[in-house]
């Protein structure tokens, strides 16, 4: 187990793309870390960085207190989930989870005892005679859990290690997830598209977009206090409204004015006192779905007020989703049902 | 319910009859082949069925004809065609594994300029007919000291039998994920464990399946080994052809030659018939 430490990392591919821009990232020592982004955003790429499959083109990476950017991957000691889990086919279950330790010579007693101890960790100890074509996928990514802790890594990642499973299985893996963390206590980092699994799981969330690191923090801080428009928008289902306006300034106070007139909305103190620093000509406020709520007539006291016409409404079960037009913005909320 | 299961046993008859005749029509050369071979020669040319079988001819091919006249060619050589026959076409394909392997796997994995060309040009090695080719080989050969040699001989045979095997074999690596070779990187093995331990257990289907197929490409070829082969190199499809003369022809001992000769491919067919089906159709179904 160690720390994770990544310095101004870049990776250029042949050709200029810019995969990943001077990320800076700490994973503590024994930390649970999601890195979430779009597809394309160089969550793979910094991932594939870690593991030691892709070069670094610039900056400095360390597990712990050794410089790992020229290390071959098994020479880092960090082990990999594989999203498509890549068991070996023409090896029974025992065997795959056992190879890796084979490469380094153990005494086979050692190997057996940790074998049995990772099987039994995952629940997998009655399959470890069959071939990994005659698993079902939740057996797949139990065998390739097993075969990535087997080997005691110091950083632990896991690559989007639930989208090819079903519903069920999925909710049943993530808690999963969280009890191997806590019971194991490693460096563990988990790549993701789905925020909602890094929700679930991680301590703490890495957005990333454009191969740019957006914001690293709790989820509380990331919902709450983005840092910027993407992640505001990227975090939280559905994702946020943004409507234009043009701030104003009126008695002291900032004042968002719509273009067509459709809404003027007074800003909160704080996030007034910033538009009007920043002498922004047009700005976006972000609100999300579920802070919105259907009036009629007058609104109650303290509450702002916009109109809107409704385009549609879904009714999802336990909750539904009304779209409506705010001048030409779509906007999205969050209702009881109807 | 009575009439559907009527109809289906209509069907399966209609299939069986043209199975049957189909069976039939392929067996037949063979069948026939084995029947000259059995006959004396004065048996060959009847109007009406006579058949008094013998094993003069294997005895004469094999062993010698002790009734030989002056001037035929004696032709108890065929056991040394046969051996020829046989180091040809295992030589090729054994060359065309060592070759063949890793050029399908580097086909399948890598990216680099040229690569369909590359690929594309192996397989016009294949298409392209033999009869082109063969008179300037011929007299490459020949200036290069290569005419009538084995390793001449295999050499030209990898025409025959290389593209087959990097084709097959292309699209077996192609099917295998990059995670797999990668999660054993992070495992620890080097590259070669990784293609032996893993890569080849998963395409052994296709090897088997192409590599008898290559053999029997191989064994079958006649231009190359007639013309850029002489008395060394003589293989069983060339020694067959020397049993018909201007002097007299013995249909009945190239029968019975050319029944010795399809014996290792048939042996060989069905000891990896279960590899043979399997491994090729799943190599060409993928478009």
């Amino acid at each position: 187990m160690a720390e994770l430490r990544l310095e101004h990392i870049y990776k250029t591919y042949k050709g200029g793309v810019e995969a990943v821009k001077d990320l800076n990232l700490t994973v503590k020592n024994g930390e649970f870390l999601a890195l979430l982004g779009p597809s394309g955003c160089g969550k793979t790429s910094t991932l594939r960085m870690i593991v030691g499959l892709e070069s670094i083109t610039r900056g400095e990476m360390y597990i712990g207190d050794r410089l790992v950017n020229k290390l071959e991957p098994n020479a880092r000691n960090v082990a990999l989930a594989f999203e498509t889990y890549a068991l070996y086919p023409p090896l029974r279950v025992w065997e795959n989870i056992a190879f890796c330790l084979r490469a380094k010579s153990i005494p086979p007693e050692e190997i057996h005892r940790r074998v049995m101890e990772v099987a039994t960790m995952l629940d997998i100890a009655n399959i470890l005679e069959r071939k990994p074509s005659e698993l079902g996928g939740g057996e797949k990514q139990r065998v390739s859990l097993a075969r990535a802790l087997v080997r005691d890594p110091d950083v632990f990642l896991m690559d989007e290690p639930l989208s090819h499973l079903d519903a069920a299985q999925r909710a049943n893996m993530r808690v999963e997830f969280k009890r191997l963390h806590a019971q194991t206590g490693r460096t563990t980092i988990l790549v993701t598209h789905d925020q909602l699994e890094a929700v679930a799981m991680a301590e703490r969330i890495a957005v990333m977009n454009f191969g740019v690191l957006q914001q690293v923090g709790s989820f509380e801080e990331v919902y709450n206090h983005p840092t910027n428009e993407f992640v505001a928008g990227f975090i939280g289902e559905p994702p946020m409204n943004f409507l234009p306006g043009k701030p104003v300034s009126e008695n002291g106070a900032t004042v968002l004015d719509a273009k067509d007139g459709s809404f003027r909305i007074r800003l909160p103190d704080a996030a007034g006192a910033k538009v009007q620093t920043s002498k922004a000509e047009l700005v976006d406020l972000g609100i999300r779905p579920v802070h919105l709520e259907v009036t009629r007539g007058e609104p109650e006291l303290g509450k702002l007020e916009i109109a809107a016409t409704v385009v549609t409404y879904e009714d999802l079960g336990e909750e539904g989703q009304l779209a409506a037009k705010v001048s030409e913005t779509n906007v999205l909320v969050v209702t009881p049902l109807i | 319910m009575e009439n559907k299961s009527g109809s289906h046993r209509l069907a399966a008859v209609l299939s069986d009859a043209v199975l049957i005749a189909y069976f039939i029509f392929a067996l037949f050369p063979i069948v026939w082949m084995l029947l000259i071979s059995l006959k004396p020669g004065e048996e060959l040319f009847t109007t009406r069925f006579v058949f008094h079988p013998t094993l003069d001819n294997y005895q004469a091919i094999l062993f010698g004809d002790p009734r030989a006249a002056a001037g035929v060619v004696a032709k108890q050589e065929f056991p040394r065609y046969f051996l020829n026959s046989l180091i040809l076409a295992t030589g090729s394909v054994v060359v065309s594994l060592l070759f063949g392997v890793p050029a399908a796997y580097a086909l399948a994995r890598y990216k680099f300029k040229g690569k369909e060309d590359l690929a594309f040009t192996f397989l016009s090695f294949r298409f392209a007919p033999e009869l082109v080719v063969i008179i300037p080989l011929a007299v490459l050969y020949r200036q290069l000291g290569l005419y009538d040699t084995y390793w001449g001989m295999i050499w030209v045979l990898q025409l025959v039998t290389l593209p087959l095997l990097i084709w097959v074999l292309r699209s077996y690596f192609e099917d295998i994920s990059p995670d797999i070779e990668q999660a054993a990187m992070i495992d620890g093995y080097p590259w070669w464990r990784i293609f032996w331990n893993i890569l080849l257990p998963l395409v052994r289907p296709g090897l088997a399946a192409a590599a008898l197929l290559a053999f029997i490409f191989a064994w079958n070829s006649f231009i190359f080994p007639l013309v850029l082969g002489a008395s060394n190199t003589t293989t069983v499809t060339v020694a067959a052809l020397g049993y018909l003369s201007s002097a007299q022809s013995f249909f009945n001992r190239m029968a019975a030659a050319a029944v010795i000769s399809s014996i290792p491919q048939i042996v060989l067919a069905l000891s990896i018939q279960r590899y043979l089906i399997r491994g090729l159709s799943f190599g060409a179904v993928k478009g």
